[in-house]
């Protein structure tokens, strides 16, 4: 008996130190999502809460005055500040404005204002109001979808022939494979660049976005070759009996065991492109129109520069990602499945 | 005869098969690498392209004098140390406890941890440099004054600005916790079982069972955290532009060489020097893994 309940405060406490742990782990994201609702006067105002707030002001005679909290000797009010002055300000009751005006003596300046919670979407109105959000929508399923399908079609026919032929010098060519995955990118980029741009002349177009995807990925054919080799041989060699061909047993014997991780591939491939922008501000520096979503933003963002539009901004460009990661958690966090580098 | 031409046969398709990649690798990483080398060993610069001439080896005799490269290089190779590490045991710790059935919802919480790595490198910055901003933030105003720490000076000091890679590099686990979390899933049940009987206990059963058991992922993972340090992307995107370089300091430096003084041929050489350094790294890490890294039968 005593043991179960120690069992349970188990439980309990390593349930706690999850939450614990992961609520720190995000807790800049808070940061992101208060700010991008705040209103644009409450970051020059170092009165202002850490909350989305603003100063309350209410009506007298017509005009709308700031509540400020005012000592006096018997304690405390909030007044609203009607006649700010150096050194004596005039103050409105506003539960009893009949009284009349009401004199304080000090600095109005060291008053403490009254705040109230407020948030607006003024941030992401204002992107919408800059950006041709169908535009650019265009743009990103363009080079999303396009690049998907080669990048997908590509790596799994690589990977399939990595897994299932023998190549000669197959395990060589294998392990050049791997070494381009960790070839520092910076190395490439400048002969890549002289040749796009001067060569083929693909300055203010799609095509060094996307083409460079049609000859695989080398780490995704890492991870479906993974995947493709624990597929036993025999279930392939029945199909090669009854006379079918490489691609049909890819398509009947392989495909249909290891979808969940070509769907990963898949996915691992979107958030990466989704979130690629510096090809395109390498190449679409003379084509604003033809950005897609994250670097079209990135390179508006200096007509919008306000603490809130920042974060507005990096929510508007997350947003997409973050619900395809949780529409696909399930299977997703399965996928991925890495036994021995070489073998 | 039969059996022998039936195999070249099925090493014919498999090189029609992985054709895409080979053609792709010639044109865009093998043509690429020796032209950036023949690069440096030229004066060229995208400001007076026509002024283009060879220099033999000056650019490298030029790269052994420059202090700051080499202040960059250890800088990187520095937050490499700490980094690699740190991301290392933090994705392991997360994954083995993330592992554990008692956890209420954990899948949803895998979900969150991988959350921060699927994010825009532009959304990461944007709310890093809001947070930590000294005036504006969060940083100092909920957590370090209240906890009586002192304040932190900002990303624009040297030290913040090490600090807040650090910070960041937390943020990149992503992948390697993916991988990690997955291949705990693997570990054969009747393993636990057999040390359980035995009494082991958790700690025993993570280091003695699991961690021998996973070390291929956690091998691909150290990969992937050493390859972000020296501004690669492997699964995760955290570069805004090629002339940000925020990834560390050489990669900084780089793009400085590269978009700001566009001195290609003297970019070239460091882009050489860098390729050398990280694949020494990687050489050296594969041949230790013999000795760490445990393959499962086939």
């Amino acid at each position: 008996m005593s043991l179960r309940i120690w069992d349970n405060v188990g439980k309990i406490t390593i349930n706690l130190i999850v939450l614990l742990v992961v609520v720190v782990y995000l807790f800049p994201i808070s940061y992101m999502v208060l700010t991008a609702v705040k209103d644009e006067a409450q970051f020059g105002d170092p009165n202002a809460p850490v909350w989305p707030s603003r100063k309350v002001e209410l009506d007298y005679e017509g005009e709308l005055y700031p509540l400020h909290i005012v000592p006096f000797e018997d304690g405390e009010r909030e007044l609203l500040l009607v006649q700010p002055r150096r050194n004596e300000s005039q103050f409105i009751d506003p539960a009893a404005p009949e009284a009349g005006l009401i004199e304080w003596e000090g600095s109005w300046r060291k008053l403490e204002p009254v705040y109230e919670n407020y948030f607006t979407f003024q941030a992401f109105t204002d992107w919408f109001e800059i950006l041709d959000f169908r535009q650019v929508g265009y743009n990103t399923l363009a080079v999303v979808g396009l690049t998907e399908i080669g990048v997908v079609i590509v790596s799994v026919l690589v990977a399939y022939g990595f897994a299932r032929f023998p190549i000669p010098y197959g395990n060589v060519l294998f392990l050049i494979l791997i070494g381009t995955i960790i070839l520092p990118e910076k190395i490439t980029l400048i002969p890549t660049y002289f040749a796009f741009i001067n060569l083929l002349d693909w300055q203010g177009t799609w095509w060094p976005l996307i083409a460079p995807h049609f000859f695989g990925s080398a780490v995704l054919i890492f991870l479906l070759r993974q995947n493709f080799r624990t597929i036993p041989k025999e279930l392939e060699d029945a199909a090669l009996i009854d006379g079918a061909g490489p691609l049909r047993i890819l398509f009947s014997v392989i495909l249909p065991m290891t979808w969940p991780t070509v769907v990963t591939v898949a996915l691992l491939h979107f958030f990466f492109i989704w979130n690629e922008t510096r090809l395109a501000s390498l190449y679409l520096l003379s084509a604003p129109d033809k950005h897609p979503l994250v670097s079209s933003m990135l390179a508006r963002g200096g007509f919008i520069s306000g603490a809130n539009n920042l974060q507005a901004r990096a929510l508007i460009t997350m947003i997409v990602p973050t619900a395809v990661l949780f529409l696909s958690q399930k299977f997703f966090m399965r996928g991925v499945q890495i036994t021995g580098l070489e073998k | 005869m039969f059996k022998s031409s039936y195999k070249a046969k099925r090493g014919r398709i498999g090189l029609l098969l992985i054709s895409p990649w080979v053609i792709g690798f010639v044109l865009l990483k093998l043509l690429p690498v020796l032209a950036s080398f023949v690069f440096s060993l030229t004066d060229f610069n995208m400001l007076k392209p026509q002024d283009i001439g060879f220099i033999g080896l000056q650019n490298y005799a030029a790269l052994l004098q420059d202090e700051t490269l080499w202040s960059v290089l250890f800088g990187t190779i520095g937050l490499a140390i700490i980094t690699v590490p740190l991301q290392l045991v933090f994705a392991l710790l997360l994954a083995a406890l993330l592992s554990s059935e008692a956890i209420i919802g954990r899948n949803f919480y895998r979900t969150l941890i991988f959350l921060p790595s699927i994010i825009p490198g532009i959304a990461v910055f944007s709310v890093w440099f809001g947070f930590v901003d000294p005036t504006s933030g969060w940083l100092n105003q909920l957590i370090m004054e209240p906890l009586g720490l002192p304040p932190y000076p900002g990303p624009n000091s040297e030290s913040g600005r090490n600090l807040l890679l650090i910070l960041l590099s937390l943020w990149n686990i992503g992948p390697a916790f993916l991988i990690l979390s997955g291949a705990m899933m693997g570990v054969p049940k009747e393993l636990y079982e057999a040390a359980r009987v035995d009494g082991a206990g958790p700690v025993y059963r993570l280091i003695n069972i699991t961690l021998p058991v996973i070390s291929p992922a956690i091998f691909f993972s150290l990969l992937i955290s050493l390859i972000t340090v020296f501004g690669g992307s492997v699964l995760l995107d955290r570069s805004i532009s090629f002339s940000s370089g925020f990834q560390s300091p050489v990669d900084w430096y780089i793009a400085e060489i590269m978009f700001g003084k566009q001195a290609l041929g003297y970019a070239a050489g460091i882009a050489w020097i860098m390729f050398m350094l990280v694949m020494g790294i990687a050489i050296y890490l594969f041949k230790t893994a013999d000795r760490w890294v445990f393959y499962p039968v086939d």
